[in-house]
């Protein structure tokens, strides 16, 4: 029995076909070209003709597909595990940070292409260690069928790796972040932003270890946009670029650091 | 940091805000997104219809170059980052409800497609704003910054690639026993052709956006990266035909509202199975690449193209003819005395077909060669009548399963006046673009009469209509948006406002046993219960 999304990409699979060989020859092609994939002669416009065969392809092994698996209907699928209801096709999974971690990390080092290497490298640590933890996540929830304990073991197994590492990573790119804005200040400026983030910082941890019973989601929302603010500021700087340094005593490298004078 | 059921503990605000995967919330997300990116590239079409109303200078913007920066960022605004995602948030709460799943396919991915599209969006949106774009005709971009927006174009056409198959897995591998895809509802089966074409086309277009980046990020750019040819490569996904791939689900929209406001079964459901999956193959555009023409056979003088064209046009005057005879009975009821006024999505969204049909009617008129339309403003009459009546059945959509999406009650005289709105101002800009292009205004004016194409006369009060037109869909735009702000605010909402006969307005879908398209009105009518 032919299936309904058989029908339907079979269809497609015609249609693009169709609409190469037609586009073939009336856009140039030759007697063979555009029937024989262009193996011998010539199909006209070569991209609409290779477009259109690759839609073709596709559209015919969905179709195949399709009616292999008879549509994924759900009395197919119970029949082929003998039992008399399908299980459910995909159950609901509770919140998880992967998601959104895992676009920031795409983000960064999409972001980072362009504007500074090292924001691409870290956008790429930072989509391999999700990898690895969204990875570990999904193994841990086909241990059985007690959530909780699914959750135990994984933490078990990767609390040790993700404290340390996170907290390494975390000041890494702060300081990363924070030395392009000191780079990119100008001397005096680049002691007073040196400054404020160090009270701020500092402050903000007495206020809130002083504090305990603040709300969590007040605590996240500070360190959230805090931490944002010092990453943006870190892309937006080392995009500027650092400022310009003149080195005492001509062409070697002798950074004064007595003076501190970076002009 | 693990993954706990966050949604139903004592997660916070914010955790819950970042870590859903509920498929519901995630489509009120792209909704969200969708809208605020909506509005933001409607600014930017009424920005561009004022400099239009000049063609021999600048007034509002600073160059020609800047005018093309706003001008591109409406198009790929319109379409990428506004009308699909909200259709894809309208399917991404909708379908999973349609064929009695209880979660979209894949939801982490679900969750990460949206975030990506996010990040992209405000990559793309950056890349615009800081003088890069998709290229100028006088290369007066920043490079750094165009190269930004390419990157951010390629995170916005990944996010909606994920979000598809989340969508598709659900549709082919997540439905109830007993309803195949032959008797899915009309909007999860337009949604399957359309994301069907999405995924056929939306990598060309990404790869498309790659070979611009590489050219570009290269000491010279030899020929993709160069900034007066990028638009080239990427403009058939902002027109003609593949604009028709991304408004398809209007038609699902349009089909699953008009039996039940009317109280009718649809007798021409297999018809539509068909005509919908026609109506996508002739909108498979990334074939129609002009920049790739070979020399002498420019692709949209070739047969396939007006062939194409005309055949669109046959689909949808078909599509049209089928929701008008179903609406006819719903009169027939009415005038027995039996109904009751049509709702607003019924109205909107059959007002959304028709601007459908005048779309492809333009689409057919530009492919004409003696017309000589293709480079015209008939080209943009073409992408803002079908990417409008994208956006007007977006409007019917969610006012229809706003209710079930939301769970808050929103106003239905206020949709409407913001449809009616929106639905004006599509007409009057792409009335008076088509006309503007008999009259040879190109689609691009420039910052000089030349540049416009030297159009005859009469083409000012066009493009003052243009002009109108646009603010009035921005008001429109506002409307909804603040209609939907108002649903945050609103009384609760019943289960089943509109007495549907689908599986979404079941109060538990598993125990629905289907055996047709309409499961309720099947089970409502075995009960004795006519409606």
């Amino acid at each position: 029995m032919l299936t309904t999304g058989f029908k339907l990409w079979f269809g497609i699979f015609v249609a693009a076909l169709g609409a190469a060989v037609f586009g073939g020859y009336t856009s140039g092609g030759d007697e063979t070209g555009p029937i024989s994939f262009a193996w011998k002669g010539t199909v006209g416009n070569h991209v609409s003709y290779g477009l259109l065969m690759t839609a073709a392809a596709v559209a015919l092994g969905l179709a195949l597909f399709s009616v292999a698996f008879r549509d994924g209907d759900a009395e197919a699928a119970a029949e082929l595990l003998d039992t008399d209801d399908a299980p459910p096709a995909q159950r609901p999974v509770g919140g998880s940070w992967w998601p959104v971690f895992a676009a920031l990390g795409v983000g960064a080092t999409a972001v980072g292409v362009v504007v500074h290497p090292a924001v691409f490298v870290i956008g790429i640590c930072a989509v391999a260690a999700i990898a690895v933890e969204w990875t570990m996540t999904n193994w841990s929830e086909k241990l059985s069928g007690d959530d909780a304990h699914n959750a135990e073991h994984r933490e078990k197994l990767m609390r040790p790796v993700e404290i340390p590492v996170l907290g390494a990573a975390g000041v890494g790119v702060l300081v990363l972040a924070v030395s392009r804005v000191l780079l990119a200040s100008s001397a005096n400026g680049a002691v007073v932003v040196a400054t404020i983030v160090g009270v701020v910082v500092l402050g903000g941890a007495v206020l809130i270890s002083r504090n305990p019973s603040l709300p969590r989601g007040i605590v996240q929302l500070v360190l959230l946009v805090g931490f944002v603010a010092v990453i943006v500021a870190g892309i937006v700087t080392a995009a500027t670029g650092e400022r310009e340094f003149h080195q005492k005593g001509g062409d070697t490298y002798a950074p004064d650091t007595q003076s501190g004078d970076g002009h | 940091m693990t993954d706990t059921p966050l949604e139903t503990d004592d997660a916070t605000a914010l955790e819950r805000v970042v870590t859903s995967t509920d498929a519901n919330t995630l489509g009120r997300y792209w909704i969200g997104a969708g809208s605020l990116t909506l509005l933001a590239s409607l600014v930017a079409g009424v920005l561009v219809a004022l400099e239009r109303l000049d063609l021999g200078g600048t007034e509002v913007f600073g160059s020609a170059d800047e005018i093309f920066q706003f001008w591109s960022a409406h198009r790929v605004g319109f379409v990428l980052l506004a009308i699909v995602p909200i259709l894809v948030g309208l399917g991404t709460a909708v379908v999973p409800f349609q064929v009695g799943s209880d979660s979209i396919a894949f939801p982490r991915m679900a969750a990460f497609s949206f975030w990506t599209w996010l990040i992209g969006a405000a990559t793309t949106v950056t890349g615009f704003l800081i003088d890069g774009g998709l290229g100028t005709p006088g290369a007066g971009g920043q490079r750094q910054a165009i190269a930004l927006t390419l990157v951010g174009l390629l995170m916005v056409i990944g996010g909606l690639l994920g979000a598809t198959v989340s969508l598709l897995t659900t549709i082919v591998c997540g439905r109830v026993a007993g309803l195949t895809l032959g008797r899915i509802p009309l909007f999860s089966w337009t949604l399957l052709v359309a994301g069907t074409f999405w995924l056929l086309t939306l990598p060309v277009l990404a790869a498309n956006a790659v070979l611009a980046y590489v050219d570009l990020r290269g000491r010279t750019a030899v020929r993709f990266g160069a900034e007066e040819a990028i638009w080239e490569q990427l403009s058939w996904a902002f027109s003609h035909p593949q604009v028709y791939a991304f408004a398809l689900p209007l038609v699902g929209i349009a089909f699953d509202i008009a039996p039940v406001s009317v109280r009718s079964r649809l007798a021409t459901h297999d018809v539509v199975l068909v005509l919908t999956g026609m109506l996508g193959v002739v909108g498979f555009g990334a074939y129609a690449q002009s920049f790739f023409d070979t020399p002498g056979t420019p692709v949209m003088n070739e047969a396939i193209y007006v062939v194409g064209a005309f055949a669109a046009a046959l689909v949808v005057l078909a599509l049209f003819g089928g929701l008008v005879d179903a609406l006819r009975q719903g009169v027939a009821i009415s005038q027995s005395g039996t109904g009751n006024n049509p709702p607003a999505p019924m109205i909107l969204s059959a007002l959304a077909m028709l601007l459908l049909l005048a779309a492809a009617v333009v689409g057919a008129l530009r492919a004409v060669d003696p017309f000589d339309l293709l480079a015209t403003s008939a080209t943009g009459a073409q992408m803002t009548l079908t990417m409008g009546a994208a956006f007007v059945g977006a409007m019917a959509g969610t006012l229809w399963w706003g209710d079930r999406i939301f769970g808050r009650v929103a106003s239905q005289g206020l949709g409407l006046l913001a449809g009616l709105s929106a639905v004006t101002g599509v007409l009057l800009v792409g009335v008076a673009d088509l006309f503007s292009g008999f009259k040879g205004q190109n689609d691009f004016t420039g910052a000089s009469v030349a540049a416009a194409g030297s159009p005859d006369s009469g083409v000012d009060t066009l493009n003052l209509v243009a002009m109108v037109g646009s603010v009035l869909l921005l008001v429109g735009a506002l409307g909804w948006f603040a209609n939907g702000i108002r649903r945050l605010t609103g009384v609760a909402a019943p289960s089943d406002p509109w007495g549907g006969h689908t599986l979404e307005w079941a109060a538990d879908p598993s125990a629905v046993e289907v055996t047709s398209e309409r499961p309720l009105l099947d089970a409502l009518e075995n009960s004795g219960k006519t409606s």
